[in-house]
């Protein structure tokens, strides 16, 4: 059965980054993936911009039209249909930051209520050192709102809490806390915990609660958006002289 | 305290209404739609008032009338709005009020790209509006010094009642570091502190307690007292506040200036430069008005030093002010770049050994 893993969130929890990772492992197992960069929101930091990478790895990558760093009017393009229509074995939808972003996913309402049962996972990604995500009361109201706009029911969180190159394992211990209380009080599973493989073994060896653990996922940092990568690259990452990976 | 994962823009605006900003008035433009994005969602939480104006004008001259009331105000855009914004600039320096503008740069001329730049060097500090005016006008060079510069640009603003702009280049807004957040401070507008607010006089009320908020002189006289008390007032901004960072300047063989994130490149090429065992200095401009002229000429005055690279984001506009500086004792060289293509730690190298070949 077609996996479709949709991820929402607050802007700046590494939706691009775990699409990027999920899809990188579901084509390292083998399967037909195809990345969905629906992100309609912002101009920088694109998922697009790792298209290279991407594409040698033989997954098919979806983006809007004219999207790269220097332009700001983004519209969605009909190939995203092919998520639906087409024969994958992993699809994966990298959408906007807030409510505001994952308003492009009510578009797609009927294609995603045509699924089979069991196929789809709607994920929040959340990271907890993000400001407008440092409460439970602030992860539940933006919860309701990326439903309301994505006329899409949440069906897991993702702990993904980081604090970029200062990160320590506190971080995915800290998310992990404020996720119990968000779970208990809206009955939305942790379904996933990620983050670099030392920091995620780290917090594993502290004995959380499985329950509010999930699955584990390690993750490798492809998205840069700290000072050295700057240095290196530039924020212009359409700069002919300075094409990351 | 617990660090927090912010983006430059978030950053500016938590900061300012930490800072006691209550007012915030702008209109959308990348990159920096984040900044109004934020207040949108924040100011209602403090009690405060975001309004989305209908134009870049608008905006700046609901700031003059809201900092006319001694309240904290801020408004921001980029590159193309502030210069919508000039005469609004330029009034709210005529009049005296205090508030806060930022510009996060983008590439121009005209609209230019959405790349980060800092082109608006001169537009800042040279008097991008009408008339003999200053602006206190910060650079900060990351996240963390965009928010420590904006708990003390209200204070500041306020003392001298002068604006204050932030210059920060596209790249400050839209990375993302980890940043300790201040106290929100308790401001309240206080008439005592502020006697020429506008804080409700009625007649009958003390006359002399009665703000106007103006700044139109008709008769010369009065315009050349004004202006003399101005000048009088940016002397006070020069002698007081000019901020500047020293880095590895001691008995060094080369200096390079420069502001903003492009510092922060220079920085890591003085590092490498050191490990081929060359000796680079860096002067780095936190206020860009005032300039700090007198530090940088004593770094340079160093005998050790054989010549000053000046490098920006742009096509040599803090230039001519570290010419200024140096006033003809050294030779300076300049290496930047147009277009938002941002230097490389390892031009910079190659630009320092080119000019210790003396090519």
């Amino acid at each position: 059965m077609k996996k479709v893993k949709v991820l929402i969130g607050n802007y700046g929890s590494g939706k691009s980054e775990l699409a990027l990772n999920f899809a990188m492992q579901a084509a390292a197992r083998g399967e037909r993936t195809e990345l969905i960069d629906l992100d309609m929101v912002n101009t920088y930091f694109r998922l697009t911009e790792r298209g290279k990478m991407v594409e040698q790895k033989e997954i098919r990558l979806v983006s809007p039209n004219f999207a790269c760093s220097g332009i700001e009017t983004l519209s969605l393009p009909a190939e995203v249909q092919s998520a639906f229509v087409l024969d994958w074995d992993s699809v994966i939808f990298d959408v906007g930051g807030d409510d505001v972003g994952s308003t492009a996913l009510g578009r797609y309402h009927q294609d995603f209520l045509e699924l089979p049962e069991g196929s789809l996972e709607v994920l929040n990604v959340v990271n907890i050192r993000r400001p407008l995500a440092s409460t439970a009361e602030k992860i539940h109201r933006l919860q309701e709102g990326m439903q309301a706009h994505s006329r899409l029911q949440i069906t897991g969180m993702i702990n993904n809490t980081n604090l970029a190159t200062m990160t320590t394992e506190q971080e995915l211990w800290d998310g992990y806390e404020l996720l119990q209380q968000v779970a208990d009080a809206t009955g939305i599973p942790v379904a996933y915990t990620t983050g670099k493989k030392e920091f995620l073994d780290a917090f594993l060896a502290r004995n959380p609660d499985p329950k509010y653990v999930g699955k584990p996922i390690a993750i490798d940092v492809y998205m840069h958006r700290d000072w050295d990568s700057y240095i290196e690259y530039g924020l212009n990452t359409t700069d002919p002289r300075k094409e990351m990976y | 305290m617990a660090l927090t994962l912010m983006k430059g823009s978030e950053a500016i605006a938590e900061a300012a209404i930490r800072a006691g900003a209550r007012y915030f008035f702008g209109y959308p433009i990348t990159p920096q739609t984040e900044i109004p994005e934020y207040m949108s969602a924040r100011m209602p939480e403090v009690d405060g008032c975001f309004l989305q104006a209908e134009s870049e004008v608008a905006a700046i001259n609901m700031v003059y009338g809201a900092a006319g009331t001694g309240a904290r105000v801020i408004t921001s855009s980029s590159s193309p709005g502030v210069s919508l914004k000039q005469e609004g600039i330029s009034y709210c320096a005529g009049a005296m009020v205090p508030a806060v503008i930022i510009n996060v740069m983008r590439g121009g001329p005209g609209l230019g790209n959405i790349q980060a730049s800092q082109g608006d060097y001169f537009q800042g500090v040279k008097g991008g509006g009408n008339g003999d005016y200053h602006l206190l006008t910060f650079a900060p060079a990351s996240v963390q010094e965009a928010i420590d510069l904006m708990m003390i640009a209200y204070d500041k603003a306020e003392k001298y009642r002068i604006p204050v702009l932030f210059l920060a280049d596209g790249i400050i807004a839209q990375m993302m570091e980890p940043v300790e957040l201040p106290e929100m401070v308790d401001y309240k507008i206080d008439p005592e502190q502020k006697p020429w607010a506008c804080t409700g006089w009625k007649p009958g009320d003390d006359p002399a307690k009665r703000g106007i908020i103006n700044s139109i002189y008709i008769d010369t006289e009065s315009l050349a007292v004004h202006n003399d008390e101005l000048q009088a007032m940016y002397k006070e901004v020069v002698a007081n506040e000019q901020m500047w960072e020293e880095f590895n300047c001691e008995n060094a063989d080369y200096i390079i200036t420069a502001f903003g994130t492009v510092a922060r490149i220079a920085k890591s090429a003085i590092t490498e430069l050191k490990a081929q065992g060359i000796n680079v200095g860096l002067v780095r401009p936190i206020t860009v008005w005032p300039f700090p002229y007198d530090a940088i000429r004593k770094v340079v005055d160093q005998p050790s030093v054989k010549a000053v690279l000046d490098v920006e984001l742009n096509e040599g506009q803090m230039l001519e002010d570290v010419k200024l500086a140096i006033n003809g004792t050294k030779e300076v060289d300049f290496f930047g770049h147009c277009g938002s293509q941002m230097p490389t730690t390892a031009e910079i190298v190659t630009k320092i050994l080119s000019m210790k070949e003396g090519k």
